[in-house]
């Protein structure tokens, strides 16, 4: 063994040495596919570890209003955060949120954000729809959680939840428009875990 | 004050009726069409619901009662995604909101042109014949459509019909306006509400008896119910047509399917029209009318399979559907003013009149036979047009039915024999009686050539045959 090999060998067992002495287990990810019955796309599934506390990041999240739509259109957040509503197109936006203690943000012009701190949510997930007065048809989500360990489907119905501690949880799922009965997986200490969800009506 | 029907409904011999009839292949319009627009948003051929089209297989039927929705209809399967007019969620702040809609995504046009090459051969009262040979119809008639749903539950079907005359003036028809709340609430499919002016839907079912669908000798349909002793034989092209029953109506219909099987059909309409003063209605009375069909075996009317594995040929669809039907009209205070034997002027009105009758249609494999039978039964009141003094009333019936059977020869190539027949109110006239034989060939899924020979088979002098080729796009 040569001795810069024998060195980078060193180094691994020391930091494993390190994460031990944190008293942790390396994380893993749950990965799966959803399936939305009868809709043209499988995106925008928010899944998440239910029953688990976290908390909110120090930094706001975005949900932006371009091309006259929201972009993400579902955004997850912990609750305590705080989204900031940018409007990045050249027309007047507006928002407001008929769900829970509502609210109307106001209208704004292009270039500008107002914010929202999501603080309340009574039983997971609160799910806020986004809708614009300008624009009728506009429509985004933000879905309040407890943690930070959640995912959102793309178009093929792929999702990911990095950074799961190894245990037992339950996986809940929401929709805009379809629905799933929660699923409980077992994360075990490096290896991914797979869940797949069937959304239906 | 008692209205007057703008043409004089004068008595005609029966030969003329006949003549009347056969030249009505020119210029009739028909029920039951191909709508191309929906090909275009679920990007499908025209035989996912048609047979030879306009008739509609099992699948289209219920893409018809359905409101224009495709049996479990996902939104997956509309190819041609609509415009949102709301977000969903404005449902919830009404009435603080508009409620959400949806636009189709381009105009739904849809347009349907024929052409026909016309020959008849007509008794005269004279003993004389005339005859009309290769009268090249090109174009016969043209139909712009408008049709689709908005939003979850409405629906729309627009028809304006363009017809070409000889002298070189053009008929413009709207055929349908109509308007549809489809399932607002309770059980999907048990209530659909129409308005506007349309096919009610105790005729619309019916569609696939037009054979010849420019062709519209119609026993069911084209009666012609008033007459000194009761009417004598067709409506032919009389405008206002007396109602024998009616193909399209101003007015509400409510109509559902119960537990897949069953259909029901109540209306409330105007009844005959126009009236006076620039009115749509001939009187302030309204017409009513009931429908109740079941089927029994194959695809239920909402396109439900019960689970069970359908044809491959979508045609296909072993059933029986039976069913009743009743309208009843009032033409009090509507004058028909017609000629007595003496010459003078005698204003009749059909006080009120009741229709009844039967359906039924049985497919088997390949072979679709189906039947109608209509009894009629009028209350003739003759007065004088120049006192309004009652001189007399009749109470005369009459019954037509007709029989056809459509066999599919190749999924492109249909036959068709369809005998019908009329018994006129006025007993001193024979029955009318004619025998029609077609055959449809698609050149294309959204082309169609007809050929039809038509005879009364009363007279063998009075005939048709005619060539027609028709598409849609």
């Amino acid at each position: 063994m040569k001795r810069r090999d024998a060195a980078a060998t060193v180094l691994v067992v020391l930091a494993g040495l390190f994460l031990l002495a944190l008293g942790g287990a390396p994380a893993a990810s749950i990965v799966g596919t959803v399936t939305a019955s009868g809709l043209s796309s499988n995106a925008d599934a928010v899944v998440y570890v239910a029953g688990v506390s976290g908390t909110p990041p120090a930094a706001p999240a975005l949900m932006d209003q371009v091309k006259m739509q929201f972009v993400p259109h579902v955004l997850p957040v912990v609750v305590g955060t705080t989204v900031n509503f940018r409007n990045s197109d050249p027309t007047p936006h507006n928002v407001f949120s008929p769900d829970y203690e509502k609210y109307n943000l106001g209208t704004w012009p292009t270039g500008q954000s107002k914010s929202y701190t999501f603080a309340k949510c009574a039983k997971f997930p609160c799910a806020y729809t986004q809708l614009c007065r300008v624009h009728p048809e506009m429509e985004g989500f933000v879905v309040v959680l407890q943690n930070a360990m959640f995912g959102v489907s793309d178009r093929q119905g792929r999702y990911e939840i990095a950074g799961v501690p190894p245990g037992k949880y339950s996986l809940g799922v929401w929709h805009p428009k379809l629905k799933a009965q929660p699923k409980p997986v077992t994360v075990e200490a490096g290896k991914p875990a797979t869940v797949d969800f069937t959304l239906g009506k | 004050m008692p209205s007057v029907a703008a043409v004089n409904v004068r008595q005609r011999h029966p030969i003329v009726q006949v003549l009347a009839v056969l030249v009505l292949v020119s210029v009739s319009a028909t029920v039951a069409e191909a709508v191309p627009a929906f090909a275009r948003k679920y990007q499908t051929s025209c035989q996912t619901c048609h047979i030879v089209f306009p008739k509609l297989n099992a699948f289209g039927e219920a893409f018809r009662l359905r409101g224009y929705r495709m049996p479990r209809e996902t939104e997956e399967m509309v190819k041609e995604k609509p415009v949102s007019l709301g977000a969903p969620a404005y449902k919830r702040l009404w009435p603080k909101a508009v409620w959400p809609g949806e636009v189709p995504s381009s105009v739904p046009l849809a347009v349907n042109i024929k052409f026909a090459d016309v020959n008849t051969s007509a008794l005269n009262p004279d003993g004389t014949v005339t005859s009309v040979k290769n009268d090249l119809q090109f174009p016969q008639e043209a139909n712009i459509f408008g049709a689709g749903t908005l939003g979850d539950h409405l629906s729309y079907l627009t028809e304006v019909t363009f017809g070409e005359n000889p002298d070189g003036s053009v008929s413009v028809e709207l055929e349908h306006a109509r308007f549809d709340f489809d399932s607002p609430f309770g059980p999907e499919d048990l209530l659909h509400i129409r308005i506007g002016k349309f096919a009610p839907n105790i005729v619309d079912g019916f569609q696939e008896m037009w054979i010849s669908t420019d062709a519209a000798i119609d026993t069911t349909f084209a009666y012609n119910p008033v007459g000194l002793a009761g009417g004598t034989g067709l409506a032919g092209d009389l405008s206002p047509a007396p109602i024998a029953f009616p193909d399209r109506v101003r007015g509400i219909e409510g109509y559902g399917i119960i537990k897949h099987r069953a259909l029901w059909v109540a209306g409330l309409v105007n009844g005959i029209s126009p009236g006076a003063n620039g009115s749509f209605d001939g009187n302030s009375a309204k017409d009513y009318y009931a429908r109740f069909d079941y089927k029994i075996g194959g695809m239920g009317l909402d396109g439900d399979t019960g689970g069970k594995p359908v044809p491959d040929e979508n045609w296909r669809d072993d059933s029986l559907r039976l069913g009743a039907f009743i309208y009843r009209g009032d033409g009090s205070n509507i004058d028909f003013p017609l000629a007595a034997a003496d010459g003078s002027t005698v204003n009749v009105r059909d006080q009120h009149f009741l229709r009844t009758g039967f359906y039924g249609s049985v497919f088997v494999g390949n072979l679709n036979v189906f039947t109608a039978l209509v009894h009629g039964s009028d209350t003739l009141q003759q007065f004088d047009p120049l006192s309004s003094v009652l001189l007399g009333q009749v109470a005369p019936t009459y019954y037509s039915w007709f029989a056809q059977a459509d066999y599919l020869i190749y999924p492109w190539l249909q036959g068709s024999a369809r005998y019908e027949t009329v018994a006129p109110g006025d007993k001193s006239v024979s029955s009318l009686r004619t025998g029609t034989f077609d055959v449809s060939a698609l050149i294309r899924a959204n082309v169609k050539a007809m050929f039809e020979y038509q005879r009364d088979l009363r007279q063998g002098e009075n005939h048709s045959a005619n060539v027609l080729v028709r598409f849609a796009f």
